[in-house]
Order: structure tokens, then C-alpha cells, then sequence
């Protein structure tokens, strides 16, 4: 699988995000948006939320990056896995929210993970380049399996339908896959 | 002390890109407080989830999407958040007769922990109410010394985090700080250790069933 680096490198991206917390740049918001909204978009309709939820959600993960730009913290995490990471929240508080609706949502903004603080890291850039490279070098097969059951709900059931073949087939297959992905990780540990 | 059994890729994937359901998601959660390793691979992954989100196509958003947003933005003033985010509240009380040296972990934070209520000799369950997932199935166990839990099988899997003592089934010996994943092919009758009780922090996907009568005690809780 070729994972394109974005148009100005990741650098830039971080650089966007930095200028938002710094300056209230709308300027670099706008080529933020232009860059992650669409692509959050196709994320969060992979996930199995119909069209205009992802849409909205899209948007209302921007709108967190605006507000939550001053957390942004490159050491730790990339502009593409910090931006992932707030979707993915907001995509949990959502889904929780249409479980449970007269339910006040008390912790919408705190993370599932918390902060560990004084944990060395590996720097961002080169953690991310890596995964880039991990998920580079997959088969090509193994690599539609990463794609196509990361994001889902039920990976399991979606390979086997993608792929027509048998539900322990694809259990087996995805367990491989993410095997082999974890193996192509293990330098990050 | 490093945890010796750990979730597998799976979970900490579908934890990582959120979709594990609030129950294991949860277990996994205070996992993750006593394990460096485990923290490192959902970091990782959740790097394999922004690369992926990298890579996607992206599907175009309506004409407006970009002016409703700085709307929005306007609207609510400049809205930005600068001071740290609150402190997480105090775990809604600590039910009674726990042991004194345990530490409840901050992620059962936020969920009410049901009084123990004996289900079988040496044997004490308290339900775990998840906030948002009133469903979940979650509970804590506390298990004397010496005791077991009657043979069972799950229908989907069961995550076991042990918060204080140590038990054994016929795979192996877990202590404070392992998570134990098992899923509904194992048929497993868990014993604790002679020395002292184990408290679990437990989460199923699927309903547990019990061979016998406990099955029928325990319908309040699972």
C-alpha cells in the first residue's frame, strides 16, 4: 500500500496546527480544512456512519482543532494521528450520545487515554515515518486487509463480505494481517 | 512490576481506533495505567489510524461546510481552550469490604461501583455501571482465597483485568496488573490463589453462561 506523504509534508501540517494555537491563524485553519476535512469525511463514512453524520462530524472535529489547537503537542503525536484521535472521540461521544440520549454527557472532553507524562518517546516525525513504512510493506493483499478492517465495527464480517470469503477465513486473515502489522511496529517499541 | 498478560493486537486496535464497546474498552483502560508496553502499541496504532486517515481518498463536504464552521467559530467567540481540561471526578465511592491495599483505577472513575453482593461462597460481584452504556456488562469481582468460579463459557469475549491478588485456571497464573482475554471457545474454571482474595475488574461482550445454579444467581448481573 503506497501511503502518500500529504502535499508539504507532515511538518507543515504541525506547522498549521502551531500557528492556530499561536495566532488565531485563520489562514492556516482554512488549509487545515482543506486538507483533513475531506479526507475525515471518507474516515468516518468507512466507520459505518451514513453520509451527513459524517459530514457533521467531519466538521465538528475541525471545530474541536480550532479549540483544542494549544494542546497540540508534535512531540507526541503527528497532525494527522492528533486530528485521528479527536474524530475517533467524537465519533465514541456521538455514538454513545444516540445510545443513551437523555443521558448528560459529563466527560465528552477528556481523552480515553490519559496523558502519560515522562514516558520517553520516540521523536513524532520518525515514529510516523515508520508506520508509513510498516504499513508500505505489507503484501498487497494484507494491506487491503489493514485498509479495508481497522476502522470497522465488525471487521470481521466486512472482510467477509469484501473479499467473499468465509467469516473464519476472514477472522484468521485479519489476525494475520495485524500480526504481521505489529511485527512491522515492533522497532517502535 | 510489568503485567505478564496483555490484550491482544485485536483489542488494543479496536481500542485504539475506538471501537472496542464501552465495557472492555473500559478494562482495557485501566490496563493501560500500569502498562508501559501496552500504552507504546496503542500509540502506534493510533499512528497506523492517522496514516490511514492520511492516505484516505476524502469524499468532498458540502459547499458550505467551511463558512458554517468559522460561523460556528464566530459565534461562540474565539471558544479556544487553554486551560487544562478538569481533573477527572473521584471514583463514585468505593464500595465496602474491598481489600485495604487496593487501588481502584482511575478509569472506574465517573461509573457507580454496586454494593458486593455474595453470589456463591467466597464469591462477591459488584456491578459496574459504565456512564453512556447503562448495557455494559461490567463487574467487579472479589473472590476469597482459596475459592474459584464455577466452570463457565462466554458467548463473546471476557476481559479480566486483576486489580489485587493473583488466580489460576489450567492455562496459567495471573496477578495484579495482568488482563486476561478469553474468548467464548475457552472453558475455564478460574481458582484464587491460597493465600489471599482477588479482586477483577471484568467486562464480557457477550452474555456469560454458567453451567448450574450460579448461572441463576448471577442473572441480575450479566
Amino acid at each position: 500500500m503506497t501511503v502518500p506523504s500529504p502535499a508539504g509534508g507532515g511538518a507543515d501540517l504541525d506547522g498549521l496546527i502551531l500557528a492556530i494555537a499561536r495566532d488565531a491563524d485563520r489562514q492556516a485553519f482554512a488549509a487545515l480544512f482543506r486538507h483533513f476535512a475531506p479526507r475525515l469525511k471518507s474516515y468516518l463514512a468507512r466507520t459505518g456512519l451514513p453520509a451527513n453524520a459524517a459530514e457533521e462530524l467531519a466538521q465538528e472535529t475541525m471545530l474541536a482543532v480550532w479549540r483544542k489547537a494549544s494542546y497540540f503537542d508534535p512531540a507526541r503525536a503527528g497532525a494527522a494521528t492528533w486530528i485521528f484521535t479527536i474524530a475517533r472521540n467524537l465519533r465514541i461521544d456521538l455514538l454513545r450520545r444516540e445510545r443513551h440520549r437523555s443521558t448528560l454527557d459529563a466527560d465528552a472532553e477528556s481523552e480515553p487515554v490519559d496523558e502519560t507524562s515522562g514516558e520517553t518517546l520516540l521523536m513524532t516525525a520518525e515514529r510516523e515515518a515508520r508506520v508509513r513504512a510498516a504499513l508500505s510493506a505489507l503484501s498487497e493483499e494484507q494491506a487491503a486487509i489493514v485498509r479495508l478492517s481497522f476502522f470497522q465495527e465488525k471487521p470481521h464480517s466486512a472482510i467477509a463480505q469484501e473479499l467473499g470469503i468465509p467469516l473464519g477465513t476472514a477472522k484468521s486473515r485479519v489476525r494475520l494481517a495485524l500480526a504481521r502489522l505489529r511485527v512491522l511496529l515492533e522497532d517502535l517499541k | 512490576m510489568n503485567p505478564r498478560a496483555h490484550p491482544s493486537d485485536e483489542t488494543l486496535a479496536r481500542f485504539a481506533v475506538g471501537t472496542l464497546p464501552a465495557g472492555p474498552r473500559l478494562v482495557v483502560a485501566a490496563h493501560l495505567e500500569g502498562c508501559a508496553c501496552c500504552r507504546r502499541t496503542v500509540r502506534a496504532f493510533e499512528a497506523v489510524g492517522g496514516a490511514l486517515v492520511e492516505a484516505e481518498a476524502g469524499l468532498p463536504l458540502a459547499p458550505d461546510a467551511f463558512a458554517r464552521t468559522m460561523d460556528r467559530i464566530a459565534r461562540e467567540g474565539a471558544g479556544m481552550v487553554h486551560r487544562p481540561a478538569p481533573a477527572r471526578p473521584a471514583p463514585g465511592g468505593r464500595p465496602t469490604g474491598l481489600p485495604p491495599g487496593l487501588v481502584l483505577p482511575a478509569a472506574l472513575a465517573g461509573c457507580a461501583i454496586g454494593p458486593l453482593r455474595p453470589v456463591a461462597p467466597g464469591v462477591r460481584i459488584g456491578r459496574v455501571r459504565v456512564p453512556g452504556d447503562p448495557k455494559a456488562n461490567v463487574m467487579l469481582l472479589d473472590i476469597g482465597a482459596g475459592r474459584g468460579i464455577p466452570d463457565h463459557t462466554h458467548a463473546g469475549l471476557e476481559f479480566t483485568q486483576v486489580l489485587h491478588g493473583a488466580y489460576h485456571d489450567h492455562r496459567g497464573r495471573y496477578a495484579a496488573g495482568d488482563l486476561v482475554e478469553v474468548d467464548g471457545e475457552v472453558d475455564h474454571a478460574p481458582v484464587v490463589d491460597a493465600d489471599g482474595p482477588c479482586v477483577c475488574l471484568v467486562a464480557m461482550e457477550g452474555a456469560l453462561r454458567f453451567r448450574g445454579l450460579l448461572g441463576v444467581l448471577l442473572r441480575p448481573f450479566v
